[in-house]
């Protein structure tokens, strides 16, 4: 790593725990460093160094060609990410907020998306951004985005939960010959809780495995980004119930660890679903699915979800706390289940 | 333009007609209707660029329905033929149709999405071109009607933003009815760009000024918007005929090279035809595979056979349907 690094890309180098925020940047640094291709694209990215200031000092250190300030314009700017990416190019796309995704849906599913089975070859391509409420940031600024591309086949979607991970499938996702959706809770950028020692060397986590987060015997609960810390809350309560809960992290939802969802089931016989995202169209359908598909004769009851009401994403603080799951939610259902 | 330029307008010139004409013939194949006439035009923008076989030379995205610019980058009337008859050999293996497919070794890069987005696409890889501090540049040709996306106007306005060498050939739509081209102008000016009108013009009159364009564009001049006039049935502009009696009275071909060159076209595309006829149409299973990185290309096992109820412990945990 060079000399001239701001400080919030060296937490890891200088031996002390690092934020999901920073785990971001140095995973964006050290790919920067490693690799001359790899290139950001986004608004307010360069000088003020982006709103969440990820990408604070990157344009002094790698220069205004590679730390692209773009206009406000996102299907252009992931358009011509693209035709980078065609010419053999990384490029990182950030979306501000990726509520502001939705003007680049168009070039991602029909383009994008399908230029590998066009014959046009690989796109490597990642759109990365702030996602998630809880930050009373109402309906243009809290949405989580997955499923609007979680049925486009050709796009693989990740969404991490700790800064490790965040860090490891990061670099993941930049070096992945497929375009990637990168998901980052904004309630994790900055969360105490969530400081972690990352390793030092280069360190990569694979796109596609889940991670079990907590071991358990009586129920499962698969979940994903700032649920995977809800649901952890919600296993303690549940255990001085001596319900003992096993809480898998899926981390990538395309391509969607089906093994690792089905193999918990067939051990505990329950499943809760927790999601931050909406109800309907959720990923929890697409879940209860597969363990229909897979480990049908191992239930012991209902599978069960814990996810957004059905609405936009409220701006008052009261509304959208009662919009989001939260860990009292959690406990419900894992006692509803657990005595099933 | 050179000797070989020349002769490579001409044969492609050739081509192109006798593909159309072979179509209209055929009676299972359907040409798209816009793509007649622009051709001979489009090929003369075209063979402009830098064009290599190595991946190294310029970009050309040909538009959605018209195979003159392929021709120009090397493309071959039997890739055009199996592709327009759905032919599982087809570049595109017929998992997508049109006319033009993705061939970065050629420069040719696939059209797919409205108007308006391959120009955006293209200025990403002109602006690589310009990271990387090629001699490249970016051709794409876009319906009129891309002047009413507001895609166009992110891809442009990118382009013009850090001057990406990037040409922008906007097609008379003639459908559109009112000859929007004529409004780049104004359209120009307001990005801080260069436009050039081509109506009327000989076909070394539209080589010269799109050559001027490309080497502008390559040394950091900008974006170039070029206005095709005309439209379907529209006969103002130089037809081939017009173009092969220019290259004999500027004693560019003499009678017996034009004659030979207009043959081998002719024959070329004839034997094409000849193939695709006998040629088998896609296998779903071959066609569909591994279009995914690290996805199985298996169909849903629904597909396959009926369902089957697992029990015991013996029930697999990989097969079809199992990522």
């Amino acid at each position: 790593m060079s000399t001239d690094a701001p400080v919030h890309v060296t937490r890891t180098r200088s031996g002390k725990p690092a934020t999901f925020l920073e785990a971001i940047a140095e995973a964006l640094w050290e790919e920067m460093e490693r690799d001359e291709r790899v290139f950001l694209m986004g608004e307010d990215i360069g000088a003020y160094g982006g709103a969440f200031k990820v990408t604070r000092g990157f344009i002094e250190r790698f220069g205004a060609s590679r730390v692209i300030d773009t206009p406000i314009s996102e299907g252009g700017f992931t358009g011509a990410a693209a035709g980078a990416a065609h010419m053999g190019l990384r490029p990182v796309v950030e979306m501000q907020f990726m509520d502001f995704i939705s003007p680049a849906y168009d070039v991602l599913t029909n383009y994008v998306a399908t230029s590998l089975y066009r014959g046009a070859g690989p796109l490597p391509l990642v759109v990365r951004g702030p996602v998630g409420g809880g930050n009373r940031g109402g309906p243009f600024h809290s949405q989580n985005v997955e499923m609007a591309f979680f049925h486009t086949p050709g796009l693989k979607i990740v969404y991490p939960s700790t800064p490790t991970d965040a860090k490891g499938l990061l670099k993941s996702a930049i070096r992945d010959d497929d375009p990637v959706i990168f998901e980052e809770h904004k309630g994790l950028y900055r969360a105490p809780h969530c400081r972690e020692l990352l390793p030092q060397q280069d360190h990569v986590v694979p796109i596609g495995k889940a991670r079990t987060a907590l071991e358990g015997e009586d129920l499962t609960i698969v979940t994903y980004g700032l649920m995977v810390h809800r649901s952890l809350e919600a296993a303690a309560e549940l255990a001085r119930d001596r319900v003992r809960v096993e809480v898998i992290d899926l981390r990538t939802l395309l391509p969607l660890d089906e093994k690792a969802i089905v193999a918990s089931v067939r051990k505990t016989g329950k499943l809760l679903i927790v999601h931050e995202d909406t109800r309907t169209g959720g990923i929890a359908g697409e879940i209860a699915m597969r363990v229909n598909e897979r480990a049908f004769e191992w239930l012991d009851g209902p599978i069960l979800r814990v996810t957004a009401i059905d609405s936009p994403v409220p701006f008052s603080g009261e509304l959208e706390d009662f919009f989001l799951p939260s860990v009292a939610d959690v406990v419900t259902a894992g006692r509803y289940l657990s005595k099933y | 333009m050179s000797r070989d330029e020349i002769e490579d307008l001409l044969y492609q010139g050739y081509q192109g007609r006798r593909l159309e004409e072979g179509v209209r013939r055929s009676g299972f194949l359907q040409w798209p209707e816009r793509a007649v006439g622009i051709d001979t035009r489009s090929i003369v923008i075209a063979r402009a660029m830098m064009h290599a076989v190595d991946g190294r030379g310029d970009l050309c995205c040909p538009g959605p329905m018209s195979p003159g610019p392929a021709l120009a980058f090397g493309a071959t009337p039997l890739e055009f033929l199996r592709q327009l008859a759905h032919r599982g050999t087809s570049p595109a293996a017929s998992r997508a149709g049109g006319l033009s497919w993705t061939d970065l070794r050629r420069g040719l890069i696939g059209w797919d999405g409205p108007p308006g987005m391959m120009t955006q696409v293209l200025a990403g890889a002109a602006l690589a071109f310009a990271q990387r501090g090629e001699n490249r540049a970016a051709l794409v040709f876009e319906s009129e009607r891309a002047l009413d996306t507001g895609g166009w106007h992110e891809g442009l306005n990118f382009a013009a933003a850090r001057r990406v060498p990037l040409i922008v050939v906007l097609v008379a739509s003639g459908s559109a009815g009112v000859g929007r081209v004529r409004q780049i102008d104004g359209v120009a000016r307001a990005y801080g760009i260069t436009a050039v009108s081509i109506g009327r013009d000989s076909h070394a009159g539209i080589f010269a000024t799109v050559r001027a364009a490309r080497r502008r564009a390559a040394v950091g001049g900008g974006p170039t918007l070029v206005a095709l006039e005309g439209g379907p049935g529209d006969d103002r502009w130089q037809s081939q005929e017009e173009f092969a009696s220019w290259a004999l009275t500027e004693g560019h071909v003499i009678e017996g090279e034009l004659e030979s060159i207009r043959r081998a076209a002719a024959a070329g595309v004839d034997h094409a035809f000849g193939r695709i006829v006998k040629e088998p149409g896609p296998e779903p299973h071959d066609a569909l595979a591994a279009v995914r990185i690290g996805s199985p290309p298996l169909r849903p096992w629904t597909r396959l056979k009926s369902p089957r109820p697992y029990a015991g412990a013996e029930a697999p945990m990989e097969g079809p349907g199992v990522n």
